[in-house]
């Protein structure tokens, strides 16, 4: 066992499960943990598909580049959609209650057939949940290949036990146990957050993972690296912040706008009449 | 025609956005190939920030405006 190669591709891949188990989290609470394990699943499926087949030669055939550049955009395209909404529920320009009150009331009618809409599989949860499984579990065999197989370790293979490669993957397999128990526990306070909050914070974090992963496909490399996800996620909650105060003095002044023309419209009628 | 549509409602379903963060792209795909707009390669993440903020604040504008 080669212990600094494992270490380190523990807290490469940490840092990656992470990633990737936000958003699976979040997908199961805000839209359905059926859809989220699903797309989970399904995404761990092609990357034993993808690894068993190109096994080492992964890191030279997978455009790691354009795949970041394709999951960033399309996370940022549905992070500024949940935000939009969100915030303008929150501004006071959307009502905050609609969707609660159809949902609530599609619940009672599917109950009162028998069935259950909220475990059917969302095609959008599905989608969320593959890309970011998909994407860092991709990075993360990245991560054991190029540490496992770095001229620093593979001189040591014959002394060690253990190669490099089978180190760091144990360091990394390590990694994703520790996260899945650690996303286990903190799910069950998440089901309390109410529902505008949760898409909110969502689409915060998508915003936050696709402007990441769009820069890095851009062949950004961010300040801190890795931890500057949350000056990015700082940045856009103080931002939307600022839009939810400005939208809701938009709507004060329409509203100030629209009765000052009602109180003028009867005067002017009256003076009309004879 | 039918599919592009649900393929777009299912992606994005706001033109604003959608056409915004292409533009971004189309900008940040110029200074990462032009030479002569190298030196602003260095501000690339930035950039990106501040367009994906512009996008959300032109969405939520013609939102707020709809609403008058």
């Amino acid at each position: 066992m080669q212990w600094a190669v494992a270490s380190a591709a523990f807290l490469a891949s940490a840092v990656e499960f992470v990633e990737a188990f936000t958003i699976v989290l979040v997908v199961g609470v805000t839209i359905n943990w059926r859809s989220s394990l699903v797309g989970a699943f399904a995404a761990a499926a092609t990357l034993a598909v993808i690894v068993g087949t190109l096994g080492v030669a992964i890191v030279v055939y997978v455009p790691i580049g354009i795949l970041r550049l394709v999951v960033g955009v399309i996370l940022i395209l549905f992070g500024l959609k949940w935000l939009k909404k969100a915030i303008l529920r929150y501004s006071g320009l959307k009502a905050i209650h609609d969707e609660e009150a159809i949902f609530e009331e599609t619940m009672a009618e599917v109950r009162a057939r028998g069935g259950e809409v909220s475990q059917r599989l969302q095609p959008f949860g599905v989608a969320l949940s593959y890309k970011a499984v998909l994407l860092e579990g991709l990075e993360v065999a990245f991560i054991v290949i190029t540490f496992g197989t770095a001229p620093s370790t593979t001189a040591c293979t014959t002394n060690c036990g253990i190669g490099g490669i089978a180190s760091a993957a144990i360091g990394a397999a390590v990694a994703g146990i520790l996260v899945i128990l650690l996303g286990a526990l903190v799910r069950a306070p998440l089901k309390q957050i109410p529902e505008n909050t949760l898409k909110f914070i969502v689409g915060i974090m998508l915003t936050t993972f696709g402007t990441f992963w769009t820069g890095e496909g851009f062949g950004v490399s961010w300040p801190i690296s890795d931890a500057f996800l949350l000056v990015l996620a700082a940045i856009y909650l103080a931002s939307t912040f600022v839009l939810v105060m400005w939208l809701r003095q938009m709507k004060q002044r329409q509203l100030a706008t629209a009765k000052a023309n009602n109180a003028s419209l009867p005067a002017q009628g009256q003076e009309v009449r004879p | 025609m039918k599919v592009i549509k649900a393929i777009y409602n299912f992606i994005v379903g706001d033109m604003i956005i959608l056409v915004g963060v292409i533009i971004a792209l189309i900008i940040l795909a110029l200074i990462n190939t032009i030479s002569a707009l190298a030196p602003l390669r260095v501000a690339t993440g930035w950039i990106l920030v501040i367009s994906v903020l512009v996008v959300l604040t032109a969405t939520l504008y013609r939102e707020a405006r709809g609403n008058r």
